[in-house]
């Protein structure tokens, strides 16, 4: 019987170091990829990227034009009919409804003051989307959460989330943690970050918002990462003995024991039984006579 | 018998008035709780994880599954995450329609708290009332999407579907009786004196606290903060939406219950604004068949009938799923006030309070 068209197999590489192996023969379509970029949005990376593209872009450019030169040079000499001109390429219009916010100068007086205010310890400060965004060193986080909580021109009353990920292609910081804090009183949101290494402990934020209890209870169930003056440092959704932590991004989407299954694999012999009775049907014999 | 003895009770994680699988570990000192605390996880599933390995678009069934009682809610903000990502501008017509579901969402997901709450404290009536108009929303929800709880109702960029022919009658036929419904609950509840004795001065939660311990939603408004996102961070078409914040100062059980009553109302408000001025024009944005990130993240939040629900998302370049994918789940913030409401109070109060709190398990475990 034919082939059924089942889907190729991927490669198994070789188990990941790290605290979790699992042999992911068994399951080959879950294994996971680890993440070779760092997808941190930031003004500095923005600028330094779109000034390469340009660069990349002109070099390109230049070249044709050089190209262009020898061809009628060479034209000339050989008496032939000179070469098209080149055209600089422009860059396609997709006709959609699609403009991906970029990192923007930061222009909102919040964000100003917070740099003024915290001075060096402001690492960047950019708008994207809407959104402002502030990232400040991460042994000054409790400050510049004080701040925000106690100035007068600030006063973010509430931490509405506080979330982390996980980046392990990045070189010096594994992890970064958000804050998004909400002003009621004047209808805005900010967002703090820190990036932090592996191992290292950020002051937690419940003296200042007594909101950050679970969800820095949940960041430490689910990245691993413990916060200093914590009252009850203890994981939340997982059971208290539960090995790794399951949002970091070496973690195994696949649980033990369990497999792969295809469900155009023929397993009950049925799709065959189907194929000989209608080719039976057809006059063809298909059951090939056993050697002995 | 004269000792005066602590003793440790568990509440749950199979109790009906637990609203699903929530652990309450409580010290009782007589009949009064000295100690609670709140143990969850017994529904955890890894959304989270789940939805970093597959595509954007995927995403959105499994936020139905989250809170279930209010799919549609949990859609919009999932979709307006996605779009502020990418950066879609959605057509008007499908903002309205969008609108227009959610505040159904929020009388159904209302309506199920009412008829739960209820019943926990003793008012079993109410419950078979509760359930006969929200049978009405999910056949609504049924003729524009085809399923009545987990809708999967919107697409990234707009809608898949335009309304269907006669949604506009059933939604009239919906509207016209439902004010009348609103009297006949409150007819038994607001002027009943067990329901009066169980919820008045029960579980006060003060705007101080509220906001310190990131209440949002009902909770926060009936302790007088009028804090609602519709308003103060205005989506989908609810700046061209003309209703008011329900809200009242006494931040207790009985409070809340007059909020949520309020904000079914102004729900109905907001629909009959909605048929009422119903553009024309597309429901769909013009969209590539294949969306890839760049690199950005986003947090965006929208008020569920529960609260402030969030989704931060981060994009990779050229991905196709999201990289970082996280829900701030009403449920999970608004639970951590329990403690603050229960202890000091009578061991029968927990279950008014926890009533009160309008939980889904299913959101706060993920």
């Amino acid at each position: 019987m034919s082939e059924p068209n089942t889907p190729p197999v991927p490669e198994v590489p070789e188990a990941p170091a790290g605290p979790y192996v699992y042999d992911y023969k068994a399951a080959p379509f879950r294994q996971i990829a680890m993440p070779k970029t760092v997808p941190l949005p930031s003004r500095q990376t923005y600028l330094a990227e779109q000034k390469a593209a340009a660069e990349a872009d002109e070099a390109k450019w230049q070249k044709m034009l050089a190209d262009y030169e020898v061809a009628k040079t060479k034209a000339e000499a050989e008496g032939k009919d000179a070469p098209k001109a080149p055209v600089r390429p422009v860059p396609r219009k997709d006709d959609n409804d699609l403009k991906t916010p970029v990192p923007e100068e930061a222009k909102d007086a919040d964000l100003l003051k917070l740099q003024t205010l915290l001075g060096d310890k402001v690492e960047e400060i950019f708008e994207q989307a809407g959104e402002l965004v502030c990232q400040v060193k991460k042994e000054a986080i409790l400050e510049a959460l004080t701040l925000c909580r106690e100035d007068a021109a600030l006063k973010y009353e509430m931490l509405a989330d506080q979330s982390a990920t996980h980046y392990p292609a990045a070189k010096d910081f594994a992890f970064s943690v958000v804050y998004h804090l909400t002003s009621i009183s004047r209808r805005k949101r900010l967002r703090l970050r820190i990036l932090v290494p592996e191992g290292f402990v950020p002051e937690s934020a419940c003296p200042l918002y007594p909101s950050a209890n679970w969800m820095e209870r949940e960041i430490y169930d689910m990245l691993g990462i413990r916060f200093a003056n914590h009252p009850d440092m203890t994981r939340i959704l997982c059971p208290e003995d539960w090995e790794g932590y399951p949002l970091r991004k070496d973690y195994p989407t696949v649980g033990w024991g369990q497999r792969d299954i295809s469900f155009r694999e023929d397993r009950s012999g049925m799709l065959e039984r189907i194929a000989l009775q209608k080719a039976g049907q057809l006059g063809i014999n298909l059951k090939q006579p056993k050697a002995d | 018998m004269f000792k005066n003895e602590e003793m440790e009770i568990n509440l749950g994680p199979q109790h009906p008035s637990t609203h699903g699988v929530l652990r309450v570990k409580l010290r009782l000192d007589g009949e009064t709780v000295t100690h609670c605390r709140p143990m969850i996880g017994y529904l955890h599933r890894g959304v989270e994880k789940i939805c970093e390995n597959q595509s954007f678009f995927q995403g959105q069934v499994w936020t139905d599954r989250m809170d279930y009682c209010s799919a549609v809610a949990n859609n919009l903000g999932w979709a307006e995450a996605n779009e502020k990502l990418f950066g879609i501008t959605v057509p008007r017509r499908a903002q309205y329609i969008r609108t227009l579901l959610n505040e159904f969402n929020r009388i159904a997901s209302h309506l199920i708290w009412l008829g739960t709450h209820a019943m926990d404290i003793g008012a079993l009536t109410v419950f078979l009332y509760a359930f006969r108009e929200r049978e009405d929303v999910l056949d609504i929800n049924e003729a524009f999407c085809g399923s009545r709880l987990t809708t999967t109702a919107f697409r990234i960029g707009g809608l898949r579907e335009d309304l269907p022919p006669g949604f506009e009658k059933l939604v009239h036929k919906f509207l016209a009786k439902f004010s009348s419904c609103l009297e006949e609950y409150e007819n038994l509840l607001t002027e009943n004196r067990i329901w009066k004795k169980r919820t008045v001065g029960v579980a006060r939660l003060s705007a101080e606290d509220a906001i310190a311990l990131g209440v949002t939603g009902p909770m926060l408004r009936a302790a007088g903060v009028a804090y609602d996102i519709r308003k103060a961070f205005p989506y989908a078409a609810y700046s061209e939406m003309d209703f008011e914040i329900p809200t009242r100062t006494e931040a207790d059980t009985y409070a809340r219950y007059q909020v949520r009553m309020a904000e079914m109302r102004q729900s109905a408000r907001i629909i009959q604004q909605c048929m009422d001025g119903m553009p024309e024009g597309p429901v769909m944005a013009k969209l590539p068949k294949i969306l890839r990130s760049e690199v950005n993240e986003v947090y965006h939040a929208t008020e569920s009938p529960k609260g402030e629900i969030g989704y931060y998302l981060v994009g990779e370049k050229g991905s196709l799923n999201p990289y970082r994918f996280h829900v701030r789940a009403p449920g999970f913030i608004n639970l951590q006030s329990l403690p603050k409401m229960a202890e000091g109070g009578l061991i029968a109060d927990v279950v008014a309070a926890i009533g009160s709190l309008d939980i889904v398990l299913g959101e706060i475990d993920r």
